[in-house]
């Protein structure tokens, strides 16, 4: 699946919910009281998933998410920073809206995985997409980033610099060239470290996928991270990040270059090794199964928690390389009314999905399968 | 050279176009779709090429026009963005109305009601939600019709027994056997059930979940063609004909 899925619909919505926020943050931050410092109890200290608070407009909404994740056993988040959003004109940054989900995740023990991108108008030809950045734009996305991390030093740890480059869509239409974003990649990476040197950052982040040579649309994933280890990427990431889904396959399904399964991750990391960068971790920053009726890259629901189970056992117990593996995704503001919805852990109300239930049994040791 | 290197950036960034003009003289419309949704859009296992209502609707759309389709496989997540940047002139994929959309894409008038709806025995005395009451109502667990019947029991405070099931087929096989008074499913599924004709839905959606066809925000003059289109085939019974075909029950 290509995650760039959940991003589509976020824009206008964002929008309008920091101009809300925006409005409200003047008068300091009442809405909600953030409580005592929690701290999460696990028995896979991996245990991630991904939010989608962008277009999150009501605080208590970020905590009770926030809340739920930490009471599920989850440690890590990965959540996304729009560019867009936080410097809205060039040089004139808002975090208040960051300010309030990176706080409210801290405030519950988390630890945060920063996603970057998504080109301001500003930035960007007109009429491009909002992520078109070409040659021109890696300097003002690298002050971008490093004034992100300059603000959120010591409360943000890990910053991914793009997401999916190897997708035309997500290249903002042009033809996925591992060497560009090696190119934007390195000028992120400088500029954060310039600013913070204990961040790490997490290059690749790339989309599973089988695309076949001279596609238009994508390049496969594993033909790209060689791409960008011939441009010279190796420097300009501490971590890679990684998506892992799992499609129909069980999560122990073998892995092969004409497989997209969960344990494709393998063979990314086997890349690393062979371009000299074994030393490097790897962090799951999306992926899982969807479990929706009839759309076909989908299993059932007591699959979907099985594989899902395994997966996270199996990155804590036998992939020691991995240091967090956050699936996709808690919880969407609003229905998608797609089969996307059958990714979520709790639905828009913040009711518990069975895999949520199970989750929160494996995580604490108990029987994952409970009663059902 | 500056002009011809401005020209391309100009190519890149606004695609290819879509317009109603455009596409006239292109002769073929470009249709984006993610053939992973039967019976909407999938692979033939046999041909290899996409099949499904969604298929037929975009070739029937077109002769319409007196033009050609061009199935265009995308990732569903792509779709929007895809149409909006004019990457393709129209998206039919099984696309709800996404009202945070509005400003880079249209949404044609609905062709398919797929939401989710409260299905009981043909021959009930269910006639909605508010006589639930006491009744045993079958869901797939942790799908969006399970999720529907718990915002019934919490706010409408209507007090049933939820009989959830490991599949949506085993929830309305739970159904047809009179193991439950009702089943809360999403309408496709409920459409193809091998035995939907034992069962009937009462009352209105739970969940409006209309499918739409995505066209351009800026080519108002393709959704003008696109809703007339849709209006003929309706008139005309091939809507119809098209629906059941790849809406019926799944032979047992």
């Amino acid at each position: 699946m290509t995650s760039g899925m959940k991003w589509r619909s976020i824009a206008p919505a964002a929008a309008a919910a920091l101009l809300v926020l925006l409005f409200v943050g003047r008068a300091g931050r009442p809405w909600v009281e953030f409580g005592p410092q929690q701290r999460v109890i696990t028995t896979n200290p991996k245990m991630g998933v991904h939010t989608r608070l962008t277009d999150e407009v009501e605080p208590w909404k970020i905590q009770r998410t926030f809340e739920m994740v930490r009471e599920m056993g989850a440690t890590w988040v990965v959540e996304y920073f729009l560019w867009a959003a936080h410097e809205p004109q060039r040089g004139v940054y808002d975090w208040s809206h960051a300010d309030l989900v990176v706080d409210h995740a801290v405030n519950q023990g988390l630890t945060v995985i920063a996603r970057l991108g998504y080109v301001p108008e500003w930035a960007r030809p007109k009429d491009a997409t909002h992520l078109y950045l070409d040659e021109e734009g890696y300097a003002a996305f690298a002050r971008f980033a490093a004034a992100f991390a300059r603000h959120f030093e010591g409360r943000v740890h890990y910053i991914i610099v793009w997401n999916e480059p190897n997708l035309s869509q997500e290249w903002g239409y042009r033809r996925p060239d591992p060497a560009e974003y090696t190119q934007l990649l390195r000028a992120a990476y400088a500029a954060i470290k310039a600013e913070a040197p204990q961040i790490q950052v997490l290059g690749g982040a790339l989309a599973p996928t089988l695309a076949p040579a001279g596609s238009e649309w994508a390049m496969d994933d594993l033909v790209y991270l060689q791409g960008m280890y011939d441009a010279g990427a190796k420097d300009a990431f501490d971590i890679l990040a990684a998506h892992a889904y799992g499609w129909t396959f069980a999560a122990d399904a073998e892995p092969g270059r004409d497989s997209v399964n969960w344990r494709r991750v393998e063979l990314l990391r086997e890349i690393m090794v062979q371009n000299g960068d074994g030393d490097k971790q790897v962090m799951i920053t999306e992926g899982g199964w969807n479990d929706h009726p009839r759309w076909t890259k989908a299993v059932r629901p007591a699959q979907r928690v099985a594989n899902s189970v395994a997966a996270y056992d199996m990155v804590l117990g036998s992939w020691p390389w991995v240091d967090a593996v956050c699936l996709w995704a808690f919880r969407y503001p609003r229905p998608a009314r797609t089969y996307q919805d059958y990714y979520t852990f709790v639905d828009g109300d913040f009711r518990p999905k069975p895999i949520y239930e199970a989750l929160q049994r494996y995580a604490a040791g108990q029987d994952w399968r409970g009663d059902q | 050279m500056l002009l011809l290197a401005a020209g391309l950036i100009l190519f890149v960034v606004l695609g290819r176009g879509g317009t109603l003009k455009e596409i006239q003289a292109r002769g073929v419309w470009r249709v984006g779709m993610d053939p992973s949704f039967p019976p909407f859009e999938n692979y033939d296992p046999v041909t290899g090429g996409p099949v499904g209502l969604d298929v037929e609707l975009a070739h029937a759309i077109s002769e319409q026009w007196g033009i050609k389709t061009e199935i265009v496989t995308l990732g569903f997540d792509e779709l929007i963005d895809a149409v909006a940047a004019h990457q393709v002139d129209a998206a039919i994929s099984a696309m709800p109305i996404l009202p945070e959309r509005t400003e880079d894409v249209r949404f044609s008038d609905p062709y398919v009601q797929a939401g989710v709806v409260l299905a009981v025995r043909k021959g009930s005395d269910l006639a909605g939600p508010a006589g639930l009451s006491g009744q045993g109502v079958a869901v797939e667990w942790g799908s969006q019709g399970e999720a529907a019947a718990r915002a019934l029991r919490e706010n409408e405070s209507i007090a049933f027994e939820l009989l959830p099931r490991e599949t949506v087929t085993l929830a309305l096989d739970a159904l047809a056997a009179g193991e439950a008074d009702a089943a809360i499913v999403d309408a496709i599924s409920l459409a193809i059930y091998t035995h939907a004709g034992e069962l009937a839905t009462v009352g209105e959606p739970l969940v409006s979940d209309p499918y739409v066809v995505v066209v351009p925000a800026d080519a108002p003059d393709l959704l003008k063609v696109v809703n007339d289109a849709l209006r003929a085939l309706e008139s005309d019974g091939t809507l119809d004909e098209i629906r059941a075909r790849w809406l019926r029950p799944a032979p047992s």
